[in-house]
């Protein structure tokens, strides 16, 4: 019998819970200058990984419990790792279900004007936009950032 | 957002003006404004009056089933042409003010 105090340190289980909690902290890299045409595959990518190393540690425990422990420690951690796989597929899938917005005004075309209430409640045109504020140059343009809304 | 109001006289340098445009209320925005210290123009659309006419409507796409405006950013000259134009396909992935302000800088205004 081997000596029980001479088990191996089931590292892959540790390891994939580290990547599991680090998939939910790769959402913060949005504000980073991380590329964003890569960041949304890493957020994908991290969890799955996670899961596949905690699965592997998992697996050493119940195959070789002689020499490696973790069998109820990984069994909880398959459960997290699973939980945050679905939910980072789920992510994925939410965050992109854009519109396709295929009637929006397209490069060339002119935009439809509008009066809407600024955050003083005074109505403000299209028009009125491309006056000069008080101490600034009339706008040579404007940059219309339409978004999702603060709640 | 942040990084509108970070590069603000960038933009006023080159005669941009940011205007910001959501469903929330006139009163959400100021708060918006005064907690972040915005200093540049919100419009409030809560009917999605405008977004719709822009076809930027995200049905329920807010939460409690709130219709919101999908992001995306034009650059529109004096005429009211759109000159340059972004459409995100993940809404976490938003252009930086440096991105907006190298659309801006490539235009023959």
């Amino acid at each position: 019998m081997p000596d029980p105090n001479q088990k191996r340190t089931n590292s892959a289980l540790w390891l994939g819970l580290l990547i599991t909690v680090l998939g939910p902290l790769s959402n913060f890299l949005y504000y980073s200058k991380v590329s964003a045409a890569v960041l949304p595959w890493l957020n994908l990518a991290i969890p799955p990984a996670g899961l596949l190393l905690v699965l592997i540690g998992v697996a050493r425990a119940f195959r070789e419990p002689q020499l490696y422990g973790g069998k109820i420690v990984g069994s909880i951690f398959t459960v997290l790792a699973t939980l945050l796989f679905a939910g980072s597929v789920w992510l994925f899938i939410h965050v992109r279900d854009v519109p396709r917005s295929a009637g929006a005004p397209q490069v060339g075309q002119s935009v439809p004007n509008f009066t809407l209430p600024d955050s003083t409640n005074q109505p403000v045109s299209l028009a009125q936009l491309f006056s000069a504020e008080p101490g600034t140059a009339q706008p040579k343009a404007l940059l219309l950032v339409f978004y999702r809304g603060y709640w | 957002m942040r990084g509108i109001q970070k590069d603000l006289p960038e933009f006023a340098a080159q005669g941009i003006r940011p205007v910001a445009i959501s469903v929330d209320p006139p009163d959400v925005s100021e708060h918006l404004r005064q907690k972040q210290g915005y200093t540049f123009t919100f419009l409030s659309d809560p009917n999605t009056e405008v977004i719709r006419r822009y076809d930027l409507l995200h049905k329920a796409g807010g939460p409690e089933e709130h219709d919101v405006s999908r992001p995306a950013e034009f650059l529109v000259d004096r005429s009211g042409t759109v000159r340059w134009e972004n459409f995100t396909e993940d809404i976490r992935v938003r252009p930086r003010a440096e991105q907006l302000l190298a659309a801006a800088r490539a235009i023959q205004w």
